[in-house]
């Protein structure tokens, strides 16, 4: 992400060049930042391929089931006939449903590829246009996280990078969160049925959990329940607990005897202990814990993306001179916004001097050593040069203005 | 690059299962389906004039035996087996080759939603995407923040002039902001007479009297400055109609154009104030080249169960490239420790460069000669310069 040197005319200003071999280590060390790159597409194709494979069993069994149970009775003719008619017919209905699925499918896999090819073009394409493509997809995710669908697409559209983001799995979430919001509890149970066997595996970082059933169906049920006795209805409510909730009596014994007693109380009640389960906030927490699930299932982090690499880049970049009056404005933590998210973050560190150099903010280093005016001020040796050659060997200095000879310069040797 | 190559082996494989798998899916799915059929046809085959009604029963169970034979489900399970190897296989790839959990290094901080959206917003609009930037701050709830567009709108129309190859709002900004410009010893108005000279030549014929008179009148005045160039120019006169065959064909290239659009944006966001690149885009690059060593470090720390939460500085240094470089940093040779105020570096009549602190110690803070660390030069306290960079 260096800033391009003007070039001459009659090359292409995008011309693919390889990247010298000491950067080759850095980028491939950013590229090991992009797990969820990956991930998501996969876990989307696995899903997608999981869905249909249990589709096709199904019909299946129930073939050979019918098949075998027809076998045995005896029938007419007519009636084998009916029987054998809708078998045939249930087959070329699954074929067809195979068909799509197998489209979708495709487009999945196509979409894996892409982002492979993309990781590739990182060290023999242009970085420049790599990097802004990557800030886009930062912030694509970001506003899916915090569900601005809209800027989202059309972000993703306008930069041509549809194929790089996860919009429609996403969107997926979508449905769940917004029936959530309605207190509906309806899709996402719906998404506990279809990933349960996903969610039993589900590996909380790298501690292997042997048993971890996803609480999430537990507080939708639960939440259910508590609007069930909120609205009075508390025969539906007994009826409930005994065919949802019981099960989890096992496991999570306190929590179900907890909320089953709220029966004896009304939706206003002032007891502290079973008011907090009443509250309307729960339903925030079941979106919250709903897009944790879902994060965890595909691969992806918790915090948007924009955010992790915030913090790491504020970080390395803070220093106690961001915070002076004349800190240079192409410094972001220059700007009163950027200062503000970094204020609780820790300052970077050096373990070696990098000295810039004030006019040409160039380094000052063993090519372009610093040179030190009698006052004390320190510039590079071009930039001094440069201005000698302009003014007949006289260097002004541009934050105290006191004027000497370039001869009078001393060399510093920093080490 | 090896890391995507044996990647991408991987998942060729998964493709290939994955059309194996739906081939013999496919395959599996017609036999049982012929099968049915042909049983199908066989019993709605009119009787034979001779016997009775024909049980449909035996061919019924000749046909439940046929399919329990061939074992669909066995069938499709065992190519799903395959599958599934092939995409765990994919799976322990990426999983061993990427950092799995890069919020490792994420610390648990306060981050102002208002003020990430402030930042996003402003980022927006700064990249000229206007309609986004104002999708964005309605959809986020923050109306106020359409203001942010104004610095920009005047820079993106002159931007918009230049991509249609109209060059007047660019020359009129040059000439408002002249003295600015030429204080910072830019070249923008010469550059930009330069390009509107070259296209007006490269008409050919009459056009050479139009762009005579144009050097007259904007190309004379800033031979003072730019007398070379002039002169440079002023011999593109031959070869009017005909650039591209001359010793100056590089002027004609489309890549000035774009050079210029970009030195023209750099110059804009100077005069108002703003840095050259998106502050996003550099806080992010930035973020980018640290993480890795961030998460080195927070596997390190969790796995010596040190707090990662309340420290004031990282305990390790983060080497970024030289774009990200923006301050000064002095280091202590000797005590590795960053200069302050209280603690400025100083230079030693030998030329090399300590903290105070270190030369207090080297000098037992008193006005005796000491040995510089580096070289065999000796030095007193008074005769070291404190030193501003």
């Amino acid at each position: 992400m260096e800033p391009e040197p003007l070039q001459n005319g009659d090359s292409a200003p995008s011309a693919p060049v390889p990247a010298p071999p000491s950067k080759m280590s850095n980028l491939e060390e950013s590229l090991k930042l992009e797990h969820q790159f990956l991930k998501v597409p996969f876990e989307h194709l696995k899903k997608s391929m999981r869905v249909n494979h249990r589709m096709v069993e199904k019909e299946m069994s129930a073939v050979m089931l019918t098949v075998a149970e027809v076998s045995d009775r005896d029938m007419s003719r007519e009636e084998a006939v009916h029987h054998l008619t809708s078998l045939v017919s249930r087959l070329q209905g699954l074929k067809r449903k195979l068909e799509e699925s197998n489209k979708t499918e495709q487009l999945q896999a196509q979409r894996c590829r892409a982002r492979l090819d993309h990781l590739g073009m990182l060290q023999v394409g242009n970085q420049r246009e790599w990097s802004d493509i990557r800030v886009k997809r930062i912030l694509v995710d970001y506003m899916l996280r915090l569900s601005y669908y809209n800027t989202a697409i059309e972000l993703a559209e306008h930069s041509n990078i549809q194929d790089l983001v996860d919009v429609d799995v996403f969107l997926e979430a979508k449905n769940v969160i917004d029936a959530l919001q309605n207190k509906e509890v309806a899709p996402a149970l719906a998404w506990c049925a279809e990933n349960k066997s996903r969610l039993k595996k589900s590996k909380v970082y790298d501690i292997p959990v042997v048993h971890v059933r996803s609480k999430l169906e537990f507080e939708l049920r639960q939440q259910e329940f508590i609007e069930l006795v909120r609205a009075k209805n508390s025969m539906q409510a007994l009826a409930y607990v005994r065919k949802y909730l019981a099960p989890w009596g096992s496991t999570h014994l306190k929590e179900l005897q907890h909320v089953v007693a709220t029966l004896a109380f009304t939706s206003d009640t002032e007891c502290e202990k079973y008011k907090v389960l009443f509250d309307a906030k729960r339903w925030d927490c079941l979106v919250e814990q709903f897009k944790q699930e879902f994060c965890r299932l595909y691969g992806m982090s918790l915090e948007p993306l924009l955010n992790i690499y915030l913090q790491a880049g504020l970080s390395v970049l803070k220093t106690p001179y961001c915070y002076e009056e004349d800190c240079t404005k192409e410094d972001p933590l220059s700007q009163e916004s950027f200062r503000k998210l970094a204020s609780s973050l820790p300052f970077s560190k050096q373990h070696h001097s990098k000295l810039v150099c004030y006019i040409s903010k160039e380094l000052m280093d063993v090519d372009n050593p610093p040179f030190v005016l009698p006052n004390g001020y320190v510039y590079s040796t071009k930039a001094m040069a440069d201005m000698a050659k302009k003014n007949g060997g006289k260097i002004t200095c541009p934050r105290t203005g006191l004027v000497c000879n370039f001869t009078d310069l001393v060399k510093a040797f920093i080490c | 690059m090896e890391l995507t190559t044996t990647i991408k082996d991987v998942f060729d494989r998964v493709s290939k299962k994955q059309r194996l798998s739906s081939s013999k899916t496919q395959e599996v799915i017609d036999l049982v389906e012929q099968e049915i059929e042909q049983v199908l046809s066989k019993i709605q085959q009119p009787p034979p004039p001779n016997g009775g009604e024909t049980n449909p029963k035996a061919i019924l169970a000749e046909l439940n035996a046929k399919l329990k034979e061939f074992g669909p489900t066995n069938q499709l399970d065992s190519s799903q087996k395959d599958l599934n190897m092939a995409l765990g296989k994919y799976t322990k790839v990426i999983d061993k080759t990427f950092i799995t959990d890069i919020a490792k290094a994420y610390r648990s901080v306060d981050f102002d939603q208002h003020t990430l959206n402030q930042i996003i917003a402003a980022h927006f609009y700064r990249q000229g995407l206007f309609d986004l930037g104002d999708l964005f701050t309605t959809e986020a709830h923050e109306p106020d923040l359409v203001s942010l567009k104004a610095p920009f709108l005047e820079m993106y129309a002159i931007l918009e002039a230049m991509r249609l190859k109209n060059l007047e709002p660019a020359l009129n900004w040059a000439r408002t902001h002249r003295d600015q410009l030429l204080l910072k010893g830019s070249s923008l108005e010469m550059k930009l007479h330069r390009l509107a000279f070259v296209e007006m030549l490269q008409k050919g014929g009459d056009a050479r009297a139009e762009a005579l008179a144009y050097a007259r009148t904007h190309l004379a005045p800033l031979a003072r400055t730019h007398m070379a160039e002039v002169q440079r120019l002023m011999g593109c006169l031959l070869w009017a109609g005909r650039l591209d065959a001359s010793p100056y064909a590089e002027l004609l290239s489309p890549s000035q154009w774009e050079l210029l659009e970009n030195e023209v944006a750099r110059e804009c966001c100077g005069a108002l104030g703003q840095s050259c690149e998106s502050p996003l885009h550099v806080a992010i690059g930035a973020g980018v080249q640290g993480l890795p060593t961030l998460l080195k470090l927070a596997n390190v720390m969790a796995a010596k169960r040190q707090e990662w939460g309340a420290m004031k500085q990282l305990p390790i240094a983060v080497e970024l490239g030289k774009e990200y470089q923006f301050h000064s940093v002095f280091v202590c040779p000797v005590s590795r420790e960053q200069g302050s105020e209280e603690n400025p570096p100083m230079i030693m009549p030998c030329g090399h460069v300590l903290c105070r602190g270190s030369i207090m110690k080297l000098s037992k803070s008193s006005n005796r000669a000491f040995k510089c660390p580096y070289c065999p030069m000796e030095a007193t306290v008074l005769q070291c310069r404190q030193l501003h960079f």
